[in-house]
């Protein structure tokens, strides 16, 4: 039940009756303190998200329920509200600052317990582009979404996301272009999983501004995501299957 | 207005569709980048020297005229030549790709760091185009509109400011980021004059306050009056560029003064006719990585019907064109242009 008011305000950008099932889902506990992180990440308040996020885990609350009912709860109203064009990228950039900012606390107690990730994504932008910032808004909401993600960055060599694949075991990749004279990149990348033996131990998904599902299917790329809520939930689907996991 | 009696030379229909006044037939135009790797061999002009040499700039850049029958033609192939000259870390690729501005490792954090550096102008990557133009200039003698280029001070400051922190700053420090943008919109004018002087007949500004990045509210706080500016500033018509979904910010734009927008595929053709109205003429918007790439000049063909029926006043791919497009998808534009015309008035 979401009690805090200004999160109520914020919720009511949520319009679509399963969307708001699932977000109503993630605040069922009615807890004031993750209502308010979750409110404070949403507005982009990384000063005070940290400060909250600490104070939950000194008063015992545990470090993935902050992680779900607070950091990840909130993200999830940012990523509809950026996909409805309510907000745009640095909307969305403050958003993430204050993620990172509650996760700073958090990730230490996390990997120290070993908790495992609903999966491992390779993440990076193709050989020849030097853009970032799509590929940046899909880690950032994987990464709230719970997985692992590696980001190998920017004008990544096809070698480059093999070798990543097999240091990591990582079952999905995801690549990014902005650029049309980048984006058969992509195609290149994917020949270089099928020439090295391992297309069939990867789910590839690709995005990027230019980029639509015909010239995904065409690549032969699994997946073509559209924005950043929808790379999280190609991920998810393929987590869900045996390459995924 | 089209008048099928009257015989203007391609600059004239370039220059009467951009002040809306009455042409032979919708010129068809090229605010950004139509050279191919097909054209860099053609004419032995690669990138990334074409984009550095000014003897290959023009020959390269003269081929929009010669080999694919456009009524423009555009040195500037890329958004990284002032940005090269003010110092930005660049990687300048090969042949098969545009060269880019290293965006992750920014020039600059603060408005204290803007300095225009001494020689700006005589930068071998500014020098390119301005040389270049005077060479396009003598080559075609009035008879073929040039299209010089300057960045606008958004997109310089995502190029020395880097995307993530200029937009985080646009939130942090709203009124900061404004400072930001008018010192920057010196190096707009100041690139955009040099390339008048030399003998541009049109400038094209690409200011990337795109949809898919931020709200048509940033560009009225942020840019619209600075545009405005610019066409007070520079004194020949301005095209203004902006990439992805703009049909929101587009009545601003048709504000600006402006001669043309040059819009993106992401907007119909007839939501944006209907958007800026009267306000400003519209140059577009054929798709670039599916129709041009990949599909057939019959697909170009509809293509360009769709945006003359819906009236957009000069035809042009919607952006830099995918530099392994084919010829044969290029020249389908014009042929295109002229089949619609005269079907048009044939019946």
């Amino acid at each position: 039940m979401i009690k805090h008011e200004g999160l109520k305000e914020e919720f009511n950008y949520v319009t679509k009756p399963d969307e708001q099932e699932h977000i109503e889902g993630l605040f069922a506990s009615g807890d004031m303190l993750m209502q308010e992180i979750a409110y404070n990440l949403i507005t982009g308040q990384n000063d005070q998200v940290g400060i909250l996020v600490k104070k939950a885990l000194d008063e015992d609350y545990a470090a993935n329920i902050v992680l779900d009912d607070g950091l990840i709860a909130g993200m999830a109203i940012v990523g509809v509200k950026f996909r409805d064009n309510i907000i745009f990228v640095p909307e969305v950039l403050i958003s993430a600052r204050a993620m990172k900012a509650g996760m700073e606390h958090i990730e230490p107690i996390l990997s120290a317990s070993g908790i495992e990730p609903v999966g491992t994504v390779i993440m990076g932008t193709v050989k020849g582009d030097l853009h970032d910032i799509g590929k940046n808004l899909c880690i950032m909401m994987l990464r709230g979404g719970g997985f692992s993600v590696h980001d190998l960055g920017v004008d990544t060599k096809p070698d480059d996301f093999i070798d990543a694949v097999m240091e990591h075991g990582a079952a999905i990749v995801g690549m990014s272009a902005l650029l049309t004279t980048t984006m058969p990149n992509m195609g290149t990348t994917i020949e270089a999983f099928e020439d090295a033996g391992m297309r069939e131990e990867v789910k590839i998904m690709v995005g990027g501004a230019p980029v639509t599902q015909e010239f995904a299917d065409e690549m032969g790329a699994d997946a073509y995501g559209a924005n950043a809520i929808d790379c999280v939930q190609k991920a998810k689907d393929f987590s869900t299957t045996k390459n995924g996991t | 207005m089209i008048d099928i009696n009257l015989k203007l030379t391609k600059k004239q229909r370039v220059l009467n569709a951009l002040a809306g006044e009455d042409v032979d037939k919708p010129p068809v135009s090229n605010p950004t980048n139509v050279a191919t790797v097909e054209l860099m061999d053609y004419v032995d002009a690669p990138f990334p020297d074409a984009c550095r040499n000014p003897e290959l700039n023009a020959k390269l850049a003269l081929t929009g005229h010669t080999e694919l029958g456009f009524d423009s033609i555009a040195p500037y192939f890329s958004i990284i030549q002032e940005s090269s000259a003010l110092g930005c870390e660049m990687q300048w690729e090969q042949k098969d790709n545009w060269p880019t501005v290293r965006m992750g490792n920014p020039i600059w954090k603060s408005i204290s760091d803007i300095k225009i550096p001494s020689g700006f102008l005589e930068h071998q990557d500014n020098v390119a185009i301005t040389r270049s133009i005077n060479i396009l200039k003598e080559e075609v003698k009035g008879e073929v509109a040039i299209l010089g280029k300057t960045m606008g001070p958004w997109t310089l400051a995502y190029h020395v400011f880097g995307v993530e922190p200029f937009l985080l700053l646009s939130i942090d420090d709203p009124e900061e980021t404004k400072k930001i943008l008018r010192k920057l919109k010196e190096i707009t004018i100041l690139f955009g004059q040099a390339q008048i002087d030399s003998g541009a007949d049109v400038l094209v500004i690409p200011d990337h306050a795109t949809g898919d990045l931020v709200s048509g509210k940033y560009y009225d706080d942020f840019l619209l009056e600075i545009h405005q500016e610019l066409v007070e500033d520079l004194k020949v018509p301005l095209i203004l560029h902006i990439c992805g979904r703009t049909v929101d910010r587009m009545p601003s734009i048709a504000k600006t003064g402006m001669a043309a927008f040059h819009f993106d595929s992401k907007n119909l053709p007839s939501e944006a006719m209907e958007a800026v109205g009267e306000g400003i003429r519209l140059v577009g918007n054929i798709n670039n990585p599916e129709t041009l790439y990949s599909k057939t000049p019959e697909d170009v063909r509809q293509e360009v019907y769709r945006a003359l029926d819906s009236g957009v006043q000069l035809i042009a791919p919607e952006c830099a064109i995918p530099l392994k497009t084919k010829i044969e998808n290029l020249l389908a534009i014009p042929d295109a242009v002229n089949q619609w015309v005269s079907n048009k008035f044939q019946s």
